[in-house]
């Protein structure tokens, strides 16, 4: 059956893309959702968008870890995830120099992570996007900040998920 | 001198270098900053611990790149995947599925619309199930280009309007007004409307004997006056308006349209469509199943792919609506007719949610 063809076309470089950006992009909504399944459909959303977008190539990098914090934190913030569906993230343990990370439950995951998404919007982003990797600058350029706010942001938000990780170990 | 800010203190933490060398030296020799350096530290390794992420291996990768590849979109044909793998990934994503089906029915924009409502026809034609029976099955339906000549007619492409009132002249529906948004939805729609789209498929018996003896088999007699017979569908003009966040994924999407239609001409629609189901590669068991489904156009097939997404009914100002839920529980969608007017709400939303966005409708 034939569909109308190439209303849309599809950007050339989307495998290059794709295979470039792929793990960073399910990083960025794995760090905010907790489930790698989740965050494999997030970026699946993210790269559909992509590629019918005319984002220049040298911004793609930013567009997608920004476009995939944006659709994870929508996740979350619609409070369809439940408890339950708290995953173990595969991979290799945190390196956590000064925190127990034994202790670290998942539950206590779970609550930080509602804390991320009630955080300030640009807030939540930004430490996202530096716990991904990106550079001080790249969050710059992806957020449309100066680099020199981006300390302050990120800061910000770490401690306002400090406070939730204490409280939340206080009440234990 | 004065103290570097905190942003500042939390540079050096994991990027130094991009700290003046006249705010590390004022950080190194006091000590007020160096506890702020210490702090920042501190939390920014509790936070790391807690937004850890997987480590994905190529395998990983190119099984992500596989799967975007079937995706029901563009995508798929601009990558050279089978076509008729697109069916299969149409049902495949739960995230898209329920989304889907109001973006798809509304024309709007933002997923695999301009694509999908082609598939949509395509699925009415073959008079495809809502929800029931082995979708998987849906995969060994032919390709009604090896049976006939399809021609789609109209751009049901969305195209973005400046507001409600523009989209109410460009396509006389009157526009759904959404009095109170959900928790987590914000700011004002873009408005998007599509222009009605037809598909025309017109049944030839030298197509069909072609395809048929490419299975190995021979053509069934063709019934009389089928050969060269039309069925026409039809859908839209259609109006969305659409919230998005962030990247431009949308997170509540409402849309209506004209329903589709469906006409034939030179042989009754339930005519082609037995005949179609008759064919050779159509599993018997699924044929009688569809068989069963009305012939007129009045029943909305919708391919709901049963493992992923629940489906139930609702009532919506007293019209039974059929509400589709991502079993995972990341998006929902509630479709109904009502006057031959389509209107459909969905998103990254509970059902209740979208059901409170349906019945709060003006």
């Amino acid at each position: 059956m034939a569909a109308t063809p190439g209303r849309h076309g599809v950007r050339p470089d989307l495998e290059r893309v794709f295979r470039a950006d792929y793990a960073r992009v399910v990083g960025v909504a794995a760090r905010v959702l907790g489930s790698r399944d989740q965050a494999e459909d997030v970026a699946q959303e993210v790269f559909l968008a992509f590629g019918r977008s005319s984002v220049p190539a040298h911004e793609a990098g930013g567009w997608l870890s920004v476009a995939a914090a944006h659709t994870a934190l929508n996740l979350l913030r619609s409070g369809r995830r439940r408890s339950a569906r708290e995953e173990a993230v595969a991979g290799d343990p945190p390196t956590v120099p000064d925190v127990a990370d034994a202790v670290i439950t998942g539950e206590e995951r779970h609550q930080v992570r509602l804390a991320l998404a009630r955080l300030p919007r640009k807030q939540a982003v930004a430490l996202v996007l530096r716990h991904s990797g990106l550079s001080y600058a790249e969050v710059a350029a992806a957020l449309d900040m100066s680099p020199g706010s981006v300390g302050t942001t990120v800061r910000r938000a770490e401690s306002a998920l400090r406070k939730e990780m204490d409280r939340h170990a206080s009440s234990d | 001198m004065r103290h570097p800010t905190e942003g500042v203190l939390r540079r050096l933490v994991d990027e130094p270098a991009g700290v003046s060398d006249d705010d590390r030296a004022h950080v190194a020799g006091c000590p007020a900053c160096l506890a702020g350096v210490d702090r920042a530290r501190s939390d920014a390794a509790a936070t790391g611990a807690v937004l850890t992420a997987p480590r994905l291996d190529p395998a990983a990768v190119d099984a992500g790149w596989r799967r975007l590849s079937s995706a029901p979109s563009e995508i798929s044909s601009a990558t050279g995947a089978p076509r008729t793998r697109r069916s299969r990934s149409l049902l495949r994503s739960p995230l898209a599925a329920a989304f889907g089906v109001v973006l798809v029915l509304g024309g709007a924009g933002a997923a695999a619309a301009a694509d999908w409502l082609p598939i949509f026809h395509t699925e009415t034609v073959r008079a495809v199930p809502v929800n029931t029976g082995d979708l998987t099955q849906l995969n060994r339906l032919p390709d009604l280009s090896a049976y006939g000549d399809v021609q789609v007619d109209g751009n049901g492409a969305p195209q973005q309007v400046a507001d409600a009132a523009t989209a109410h002249h460009l396509t006389g529906l009157d526009v759904p007004r959404v009095t109170d948004l959900p928790r987590g939805v914000t700011g004002s729609p873009r408005y998007e409307v599509g222009n009605q789209v037809s598909a025309t498929f017109t049944f030839s018996a030298a197509k069909a004997a072609q395809a048929a003896a490419a299975t190995g088999r021979a053509l069934p007699p063709v019934p009389a006056g089928l050969d060269g017979g039309k069925v026409r569908l039809a859908a839209g003009p259609g109006v969305a308006e659409v919230w998005s966040q962030g990247g431009g994924i949308p997170t509540l999407v409402v849309a209506r349209l004209v329903a589709p239609s469906a006409d034939s001409s030179g042989v009754p629609f339930e005519t082609v469509r037995d005949y179609l189901l008759s064919l050779p590669g159509i599993p018997a068991g699924l044929a009688a199943q569809l068989r069963a489904f009305p012939a007129d156009a009045s029943t909305l097939p919708l391919p709901v792919p049963a493992d992923q997404v629940n489906t139930s009914t609702a009532d919506v100002g007293g019209t039974r609506a059929t509400v589709l839920a991502a079993k995972d529980g990341t998006m929902s969608a509630v479709v109904w007719v009502d006057k031959g007017t389509l209107t459909g709400v969905g998103g990254i939303l509970g059902t209740d949610e979208v059901l409170a966005v349906a019945r709060g409708l003006h």
